[in-house]
């Protein structure tokens, strides 16, 4: 069951000339989200349009935007594996490797703050990131954009959608953002169970796992928590000892954050590994054994990561409940493939 | 002559009162007339001329070349008596690789009796600010800011010094220690003020101020606590607070307005 996201800035349908000839006009469009997801909030000076949402994913997916003219914002955020890429650490540009592992893109219209540490207040100020790092595309914004502004298409498009001279900063930011928003994604079969009432959804040992993640004996749910699998808070979960990444520390200063990181999204989880913010755990089993175990010793551990003392068949369940939290469907959407597999 | 120095964390009071200073600058303006101040920023080293690209030796034995030398000055007031203020400038990325000589035309003319300026950018423009909602002349803009910003995180690089030394003390060594100092973030925020001279601006006339900044005094000679690059040679805040810290303390108290 779908409603239409509200729209916070009604938008009157323009027309914009295009190369002097042809016209593109704009629409205010909503975004599909499920029932029981809660409202977009858009920021005031990108609420949604036919248009922008069309720019931000041709800009996704172009390979102009990385330094050596190979790295897309979509090669290491693949649709397929609900837009991560199967690695330990993503591969940028000339073979670079990075230093985390990709995150899902999945529902970030309502993710508070980006990056792992949290240091990103907006969807929009978190496209200058994997722009300017040296390891993923190695570019710097106004070269992207001495690049792209010959491309008359892409230019009008920029025009038209945000009423701008130019492409420059702010419609980049903006349109991928933009597109962005659209990859919502709440449509699981455990969503069908609870939200839906199709009671058969789950299976015998899918419903076991569900009753362990919200469990006191486990207390998954609690970080891990709502519709979105998320508390947005940053816990250290005792991966290490010793934390190569400092994760929050990095931003705060604080000593009590060091090796604290974003609680990720479980939704799509099976088919999001490897696992943990560097990728060092290859597969759900394994993720599931780590928490069994309690992790290691850290001073800033949470102290709800302990040992669970769960059997192997409970173990299996979980993984057999995390696994429903897949939604087929957001990963076939063709309106978030690239233009030219549509 | 040379002013005293004093340098102030807190920048609160100051922010505040910051929508006022727009105001009282363009009506005093149109009242009194015009005259120009000019703001001359130069690098010294052990009282002679720096230029970054060049070799000099610090109070350390280290052979030290700054290749890149950038720092955001903001917020640039005169005071009069009566704590009436005029805001010259609000945003300035300079580049130490270039001239850093401001000319200010509309100025009231006066008698001032302070001169005041941030090193970096102030609370209200730095954490969570957008570089891509200015156009692109603006030096707080992805453009203009030249990288200074930080991407992963969010808030202004105030300052980058950065380059090459010998710190093994061998003679004719080859300049092979990286040194990068890149500072930001609000607590790290410095505000230069000095109190003790007039600056009197006359119509018709042009007022110029030399701010003089002792590049070796950044590093710790003649008083400040010192940063031997051979152990303390990178901070980019994170992960040595303590270092960016020193660094923007001396920073400040290496500039002296003649």
């Amino acid at each position: 069951m779908m409603r239409r996201g509200r729209l916070m800035l009604a938008l009157a349908a323009c027309l914009v000339a295009c190369g002097g000839s042809a016209l593109l006009q704009d629409e205010a469009v909503g975004i599909k989200i499920p029932a029981h997801f809660p409202a977009i909030d858009f920021p005031e000076d990108n609420a949604p349009t036919r248009l922008r949402i069309e720019l931000g994913r041709r800009l996704f997916y172009d390979t102009r935007l990385s330094a050596d003219g190979n790295t897309s914002c979509g090669t290491c955020h693949v649709l397929s594996a609900a837009f991560t890429d199967g690695r330990r650490v993503s591969e940028g540009m000339q073979h670079h490797t990075g230093k985390r592992n990709a995150p899902t893109l999945a529902n970030l219209a309502w993710m508070p703050r980006f990056m792992m540490e949290g240091g990103v207040p907006t969807l929009e100020l978190q496209a200058l990131a994997p722009l300017h790092d040296t390891l993923e595309m190695g570019f710097n914004m106004m070269e992207v954009i001495e690049k792209l502004k010959h491309d008359e298409a892409l230019t009008a498009l920029a025009r038209a959608a945000y009423g701008r001279d130019t492409l420059d900063p702010f419609v980049i930011t903006r349109s991928l953002a933009a597109f962005q928003r659209t990859m919502v994604s709440g449509d699981s079969r455990y969503d069908r169970y609870a939200f839906e009432g199709k009671k058969d959804q789950l299976s015998e040992q899918e419903l076991r796992g569900l009753e362990l993640f919200i469990s006191e004996k486990t207390r998954c749910s609690e970080c891990h928590s709502g519709v979105f699998f998320t508390d947005f808070g940053f816990h250290n979960i005792g991966l290490y000892e010793a934390y190569a990444d400092r994760g929050r520390e990095r931003v705060t200063y604080d000593s009590l954050d060091m090796g604290k990181f974003k609680t990720p999204t479980l939704r799509n989880i099976g088919l999001t590994s490897p696992y943990m913010h560097d990728g060092s755990i290859a597969s759900l089993e394994e993720v599931v054994e780590f928490y069994n175990a309690g992790g290691r010793n850290h001073v800033n551990k949470d102290m709800r990561i302990h040992p669970l003392g769960l059997s192997a068949q409970e173990m299996e369940d979980l993984v057999a409940f995390l696994n429903a939290l897949t939604d087929w469907n957001f990963v076939q959407r063709t309106d978030l493939m690239p233009y030219e597999t549509e | 002559m040379v002013m005293n120095i004093k340098y102030f964390a807190g920048i609160a009071l100051g922010l505040a009162t910051l929508p006022l200073v727009f105001s009282s600058c363009t009506e005093d303006a149109a009242d009194r007339g015009p005259a120009a101040v000019v703001l001359d920023f130069n690098t010294r080293w052990d009282g002679g001329d720096f230029q970054v690209q060049e070799v000099y030796t610090d109070q350390f034995g280290n052979r030290i070349r700054v290749d890149n030398f950038k720092s955001y000055v903001s917020m640039v007031k005169l005071f009069r008596s009566d704590g009436t203020e005029v805001l010259l400038e609000d945003f300035y990325l300079m580049d130490f690789k270039n001239d850093n000589r401001y000319t200010f035309d509309d100025v009231p003319e006066g008698t001032y009796n302070g001169m005041q300026f941030y090193l970096g950018v102030p609370p209200a423009y730095n954490k969570d600010q957008d570089p891509a909602q200015y156009p692109s002349s603006h030096p707080l803009s992805v453009a203009g800011s030249q990288g200074m910003f930080w991407h992963w995180n969010t808030g202004y690089i105030f300052t980058k010094f950065e380059g090459k030394a010998d710190t093994t003390g061998t003679e004719g060594a080859d300049l092979l220690h990286s040194f990068s100092f890149h500072v930001g973030d609000d607590p790290f925020l410095r505000v230069f003020e000095s109190f003790d001279t007039p600056i009197i601006v006359e119509r018709g006339k042009t007022t110029t101020v030399h701010a003089n900044i002792q590049v070796d005094h950044i590093l710790g000679n003649g008083g400040s606590e010192g940063i031997d690059l051979a152990t303390d040679a990178i901070t980019h805040t994170s992960g040595n607070t303590e270092l960016a810290k020193k660094f923007m303390d001396n920073f400040v108290d290496a500039i002296t307005l003649e």
